[in-house]
């Protein structure tokens, strides 16, 4: 038995790997095939990932201009809502709102920083500065 | 130390769905051959159910499978194999702990896992999806053997992805859910078990008292789609149609929302019993996925055109009624059958 190692899936156009697909043909036959995926598939895969591309860029525009704290970079970043992230970081939903004001952010403590920075897998350092 | 690798002669068979895929290759290393539509079939896989208060990934969440762990645990239960499944664990060192033991004795495992995290997952279809299993097989240094059916090939991962997906949080947490099977009866009794199981996937479908479930899911889903242009305008209609996309063709389905899977399930049946029924009931079954198909092909016309929409929502609202009906009749027809 053949083992191999994990090909990489890096910068690939959207939908670029085999998956098995099961049809339905006249004479009543179920086939298998694997391939890859058909144009829809891609379409809207593309279309949700403009959607985040979007909200990540705006969110970021957001934070240069100082209207919005990191929070809300890496929220979008990471694909979550504020009720996702207070079950990520154990912090309850109206207060990550609040924290998304830059004004409440600069004066968190290191406690809470630790708990987004691990919530969102970064460091604190990182949280604080939004490239 | 000599235990630095352990590797189970575990037959990895890419499938279409992840969780009956698993439980397919988890009867195959047992020593009974059993094929992915047959446990997915089993295990009532096929299921309806839209959410639109609940919105996952910004739009609407619905869902064209069971819940979670359902395909392992009633397959299990239907053909009365010994099997374990441990709900959760609280701590996350113990949960790989409980791995390691399970490895070292041979046990191939499988567990639930978030898509988020997992290193080895192309990063398109990396989304907060928290209903997805594989089976660890190996272990060789810090790294674990595992293998995704949705995937060619088994795949490596670290110890600490592999702790940190299976402790992914959100709608439907794994905590650190795992399932293996102790030991198996040579003569499994399959026909009671596809009874049962084509008793409670009707009954699913059909007879559950919720609007939202089954056949009247996909009705009201139908009502809805017709109202999404007006509602929220074209670009989130079209989002939102993209979903019913997303979630019946990218994300392991096999195609159609598992509806080929599901009429494959009763063509096997049919040909293994000598059932015209079933044989029949899967011909519809399979009518009504390439029906699906067709829906997908034409709302993505309206992905690819987002504010202008070239198809015309009334007809795709009319187009998923007719669907829903169709797979009434199937239904209505399992109903009757005897096997």
């Amino acid at each position: 038995m053949e083992k191999e190692a994990n090909p990489v899936y890096k910068n690939q156009a959207y939908g670029q790997f085999r998956e098995l697909f099961y049809s339905y043909d006249k004479d009543g036959k179920f086939e298998k095939r694997v391939g890859y995926h058909g144009e829809p598939d891609r379409v809207t895969l593309q279309q949700a990932w403009d959607l985040f591309n979007d909200r990540i860029e705006a969110a970021r525009q957001k934070v240069k201009a100082g209207k919005a704290s990191p929070i809300l970079y890496y929220m979008e970043k990471t694909l979550v809502t504020p009720m996702d992230l207070s079950m990520h970081a154990g912090i309850i939903v109206w207060r990550i709102k609040r924290h998304l004001k830059p004004k409440v952010f600069n004066r968190l403590g290191e406690k809470t920083l630790k708990k987004y920075a691990e919530a969102f897998n970064i460091t604190i350092d990182q949280l604080k500065n939004v490239d | 130390m000599e235990k630095d690798k352990i590797m189970i002669d575990y037959n990895h068979r890419q499938a279409g769905h992840c969780e009956s895929g698993a439980t397919s290759n988890l009867f195959n290393f047992y020593g009974i051959e059993m094929s992915e539509p047959m446990a997915f079939g089993i295990g009532n896989g096929l299921f309806f159910s839209y959410l639109p208060f609940l919105k996952l990934q910004y739009a609407p969440m619905m869902s064209f499978r069971n819940l979670p762990n359902v395909v392992f645990h009633r397959s299990m239960k239907y053909l009365g194999v010994d099997a374990t499944v441990i709900k959760k664990f609280k701590d996350q060192k113990e949960s790989m702990a409980a791995l390691d033991r399970n490895l070292e004795k041979g046990i191939p495992t499988g567990m639930q896992v978030g898509v988020f995290n997992l290193t080895f997952f192309p990063p398109e279809y990396r989304m907060h999806y928290n209903m997805h299993n594989l089976v660890a097989f190996g272990k060789e240094g810090n790294d674990y053997w595992v293998s995704d059916t949705v995937m060619e090939f088994p795949q490596r991962i670290s110890s600490e992805d592999l702790q940190r997906v299976r402790y992914a949080k959100g709608v439907f947490a794994p905590k650190g859910k795992m399932y293996w099977i102790n030991s198996i009866n040579k003569d499994l009794d399959i026909k009671s078990a596809v009874e049962k199981a084509i008793k409670k996937t009707v009954y699913e479908m059909l007879k559950v008292p919720f609007p939202l479930n089954g056949v009247k899911g996909i009705h009201w889903l139908a009502k809805d789609l017709k109202k999404w242009p007006k509602k929220h305008g074209n670009e989130t209609a079209s989002f939102y149609l993209g979903q019913i996309i997303r979630m019946s063709e990218d994300f392991g389905t096999g195609g159609a929302g598992f509806r080929y899977i599901y009429g494959a399930f009763l063509k096997e049946t049919g040909e293994k019993f000598n059932n015209p029924d079933l044989m029949a009931a899967s011909n519809l079954m399979g009518n009504a996925a390439n029906r699906w198909r067709e829906f997908t092909y034409l709302s993505a016309r309206n992905c690819k055109n987002r504010s202008k929409p070239e198809e015309d929502y009334g007809k795709l609202s009319d187009m998923l009624h007719e669907i829903a009906n169709m797979e009434k009749e199937v239904y209505v027809k399992l109903d009757k059958i005897k096997i």
